[in-house]
C-alpha cells in the first residue's frame, strides 16, 4: 500500500532522515520505535505533507501515486491520515463544523453526496459513544481546553469518521493514562482490517501491548537499524536502545 | 495641542443661523454646555495627528468637507429600514434617520418601567431630569468629539429603566442618508438604569449609498447599583462615511456593563468606549471584532478607569484586515491608588489577510495600586500555518481551510455574546463580510 524508498530528508540544511526504506501492505500494522530526536516525527510529517522539510532523495508511493507530489489535503482525501502527536487548538472553529467539513471533502472527492446535519449527528453520536467521548465535546471549539486524553480520543474519532486507507499514529500514547490508552487502542483495533494499514510510531512498547503490530522497526539516527516481529519490541523494553544507538 | 484657529472646524457657518433653533436652547444650562463646547472647538479645532489620542485617527480633515446639518437636508426621504439590518426576535425597533427619531419606522414601546423618548422631546418639556446625565459623564473639555457633539446635538434617545426593571430588548437602528449635499449629525443618547434594572440595547449603524455623511453620536450611560446593561453595537456604514462614536459609562456598585462592538464598514470609523468604575464590585466586559477591506479605517479606543477597590474589566478584541485598510486599537487601563483588588484584562489580536493593511496597537496601562491583577496582550500576524496544516491534513482544501480559520478567529469573540439571537445576528453579519470577501477574490 505504501512504499518508502531510500528517503532522505533535511530540515534547514540538516539531514534528519538518512535513507529510510519501508514497505507496508494492506492489512498490516507496523510499529516504529526509537529514542527521542531520531526522526520519527519527521517521517510522519513528511508522509502527511507538512511544509518545511526538504526531500533530498528517495520516494514515497501510496496506492501507486507519488505521495510527495500531492498537497496535504489531496493526500488526506486519497486516504492518508496522521493522528497528531500534538493536535492544535483552534478557537472559534467548532469541532462539529470541522468534522462535517472534513467528511464532506472526502465524500465529494469520492463522488458521494454530502451528508446533511441529521445524518452527520447520527454518525458522530454512534462513534463518540464507543470512544467514551462526551456529547458536548463536539460542540466545543476544536481541541480547545481538551485534556491530553481528550485530544487523543478526538484524533481517533476523526480517524474513525474519515476511514483512511493508511493511518500514521504519531506518539498517540504520549500523555495517556492506562484507561485512555485502552480506549484509544480499542478505537484503533476496531478499524483494523484487511483493506487498511497502520504505522504506529512510539517511544514505549506499552502501546504495542494493546495495538499488537505485525512488524517492528527500530529507528535511530535517521535510519531503520533493525526490523523484526513483535518480539523485537519486547526485547527493546527489556534492554533499551543502547545497543542500536551504537549501531547508528 | 496646536491651536489651529477658527476655520478648522467645519460646522460653524452652517450652524450659525440655527443655534437658536437647537433643542434646549432656551435653557441656560443647555445653552451653557453648547457655548463652552463651541468655544473649545473655536480655539482648538478638531484633533489632528499631533493630538495624542488621535495620533492614528486624525479627524481634522473633516473641515475640508462642506457638511450641512442633517436637519437642513430636506431632500432626504427614508421610507424603509435597509434589508441588511437584522430583525432580532423579541427586540423592539427604534429607528433614527440622520440622528432623528423616526416614529413611523419605530415600534411603539409600552412597557411599564421603561421610558424611551427623543432628546428633543425631553428638552422641550423638562430639562431637569436629564441634567445630571447630559454632559455629566462625557466631558467636552477632554474629548474633542464630545465637544463637537455637544455644540451641535439636535436629537437622540433618552432611555430610562426604573428600579428593578426586569429587562427588555431594544434595537436602535441608525440610518445615515445624505441628499444632494454631505450631511452631519450628532445624536446625543442618554441611558439611565435605576438600581437593579436590566436592559439589553442592540445598536445597528448603517447608511445609504450616495453623498457622504458624518455621524458623531455620544452616548452617556449611568448604571445605578446592581443595574445590568448589555449593549451590542454593529457599525457597517456606507463606504465613504465617517462614524465617530463616543460612549461614557459610569458604573455604581455591583453594576455590570457587558458590551460588544463590531466594526464592519465605513470610510473612517472610531468607536470609543470609556468606563468609569465608581462603585465596588462593578464590572465591565468590552469585547469587539472588526473586519476591514479596501481603504477602510477603523479605530477601537477604550479607557477603563478603575477608581475604587474590587472592580473588574475585561476586553477581548480581534480583527482581520484586508486590502489597504487600517486598524487601530488603543486600550487605556487606569488603576487609581485606592483601587486595590482591581482585575483588568485586555487582549487584542489582529490578523493580516493581505500585505497592504496596517495595524496600530497602543495599550496603555497606568497602575497606581499595588494589589491588582492586570494583564494585557497584543498580537498581530498572519494565519497560523500549523492550524492550516491541521485542517488540510484532514482533507480540507486550502481555500476552505483558510476561510474556516479566518471565520473561527472572529467567531471566537462572538461566542462571548450571551444572547443567542444577537450572537446569531452578529455572526451572520461577520459571515456576510467573509462571503463578500470570498466573492471579490473569486471575481
Amino acid at each position: 500500500m505504501i512504499e518508502i524508498k531510500n528517503l532522505h530528508v533535511s530540515v534547514q540544511g540538516k539531514e534528519i532522515l538518512k535513507g529510510i526504506s519501508l514497505s507496508i501492505n494492506a492489512g498490516e500494522v507496523h510499529a516504529i520505535m526509537g529514542p527521542n530526536g531520531t526522526g520519527k516525527s519527521t517521517l510522519s510529517n513528511v508522509i502527511a505533507g507538512r511544509e518545511g522539510y526538504e526531500i533530498t532523495q528517495g520516494s514515497v508511493t501510496f496506492a501507486g501515486q507519488d505521495l510527495l507530489a500531492m498537497e496535504p489535503d489531496a493526500r488526506a482525501r486519497a486516504g492518508v491520515f496522521l493522528a497528531f502527536q500534538y493536535p492544535v487548538e483552534i478557537p472559534g472553529v467548532s469541532t462539529s463544523a470541522f468534522l462535517k467539513t472534513a467528511i464532506n471533502a472526502k465524500r465529494r472527492a469520492e463522488g458521494l453526496k454530502e451528508i446533511d446535519a441529521m445524518e452527520f449527528l447520527k454518525l458522530v453520536k454512534a462513534k463518540t459513544k464507543a470512544l467514551g467521548i462526551a456529547d458536548d465535546m463536539i460542540k466545543r471549539p476544536l481541541n480547545v481546553g481538551f485534556s491530553g486524553g481528550e485530544k487523543k480520543r478526538a484524533e481517533v474519532l476523526q480517524m474513525t469518521l474519515l476511514e483512511p486507507k493508511f493511518a500514521v499514529l504519531d506518539e498517540t500514547d504520549s500523555g495517556l493514562d492506562i484507561d485512555a490508552l485502552k480506549v484509544v487502542s480499542d478505537g484503533v483495533n476496531a478499524l483494523r482490517g484487511p483493506e487498511r494499514a497502520f504505522l504506529v510510531i512510539t517511544h514505549y512498547q506499552r502501546l504495542l501491548n494493546y495495538i499488537v503490530p505485525d512488524h517492528v522497526h527500530v529507528m535511530t539516527g535517521g535510519r531503520i537499524v533493525a526490523s523484526g516481529g513483535r518480539e523485537l519490541a519486547l526485547e527493546l523494553e527489556a534492554n533499551g536502545y543502547a545497543k542500536y544507538m551504537a549501531a547508528a | 495641542m496646536v491651536a489651529t484657529g477658527l476655520l478648522d472646524h467645519p460646522f460653524k457657518e452652517a450652524y450659525a443661523s440655527k443655534a437658536g433653533a437647537l433643542p434646549g436652547a432656551t435653557h441656560a444650562w443647555v445653552d451653557g454646555l453648547r457655548q463652552t463646547a463651541r468655544a473649545l472647538l473655536n480655539t482648538a479645532g478638531l484633533p489632528g495627528p499631533k493630538t495624542e489620542a488621535f495620533i492614528f485617527t486624525p479627524v481634522s480633515d473633516l473641515a475640508k468637507i462642506p457638511f450641512i446639518p442633517a436637519a437642513s437636508a430636506d431632500d432626504v426621504d427614508v421610507r424603509d429600514v435597509p434589508l441588511n439590518v437584522p430583525r432580532i426576535a423579541g427586540a423592539s425597533r427604534i429607528v433614527l434617520v440622520n440622528g432623528v427619531l423616526n416614529a413611523a419606522l419605530s415600534d411603539n414601546i409600552a412597557v411599564e418601567g421603561l421610558r424611551v423618548e427623543s432628546l428633543k422631546q425631553v428638552l422641550a418639556r423638562d430639562t431637569l431630569s436629564v441634567k445630571p446625565l447630559l454632559g455629566g459623564l462625557a466631558a467636552s473639555a477632554s474629548l474633542p468629539l464630545v465637544a463637537l457633539n455637544t455644540a451641535y446635538m439636535a436629537d437622540g434617545l433618552v432611555i430610562r429603566a426604573g428600579k428593578n426593571f426586569a429587562g427588555a430588548m431594544l434595537h436602535v437602528i441608525s440610518i445615515g442618508a445624505a441628499g444632494a449635499e454631505p450631511v452631519a449629525f450628532h445624536p446625543r443618547n442618554l441611558v439611565a438604569l435605576e438600581p437593579g434594572a436590566q436592559l439589553t440595547l442592540i445598536e445597528t449603524h448603517v447608511g445609504l449609498p450616495g453623498q457622504n455623511y458624518l455621524t458623531n453620536p455620544v452616548t452617556e450611560i449611568s448604571l445605578a447599583e446592581n443595574a445590568r446593561l448589555k449593549r451590542y453595537v454593529s457599525v457597517a456604514e456606507d463606504d465613504d462615511a465617517f462614524h465617530f462614536a463616543t460612549t461614557s459609562v459610569a458604573l455604581s456598585a455591583h453594576s455590570t456593563f457587558n458590551a460588544f462592538h463590531a466594526g464592519l464598514g465605513g470610510g473612517k470609523v472610531r468607536q470609543e468606549v470609556r468606563a468609569a468604575f465608581l462603585g465596588t464590585g462593578s464590572s465591565a466586559i468590552v469585547n469587539g471584532v472588526y473586519a476591514l477591506s479596501g481603504k477602510q479605517h477603523h479605530d477601537f479606543t477604550t479607557a477603563m478607569d478603575h477608581a475604587v477597590p474590587h472592580t473588574t474589566s475585561s476586553q477581548l478584541v480581534k480583527g482581520v484586515v484586508d486590502g489597504q485598510s487600517r486598524a487601530v486599537f488603543q486600550g487605556r487601563v487606569l488603576v487609581d491608588r485606592d483601587a486595590q483588588k482591581t482585575d483588568a484584562r485586555q487582549l487584542h489580536k489582529a490578523m493580516f489577510l493581505a500585505k497592504g493593511p496596517a495595524v496600530d496597537c497602543k495599550p496603555e496601562l497606568e497602575i497606581f495600586a499595588d494589589d491588582v491583577q492586570c494583564a494585557h496582550g497584543a498580537a498581530t500576524g498572519e494565519l497560523d500555518e500549523n492550524h492550516l496544516f491541521y485542517l488540510m491534513a484532514r482533507g480540507i482544501d486550502r481555500d476552505t481551510a483558510r476561510a474556516l480559520l479566518v471565520s473561527g478567529f472572529l467567531e471566537d469573540v462572538l461566542e462571548s455574546i450571551g444572547d443567542e439571537q444577537v450572537r446569531e445576528a452578529f455572526s451572520a453579519l461577520v459571515q456576510g463580510w467573509l462571503k463578500r470577501r470570498a466573492m471579490r477574490r473569486a471575481a
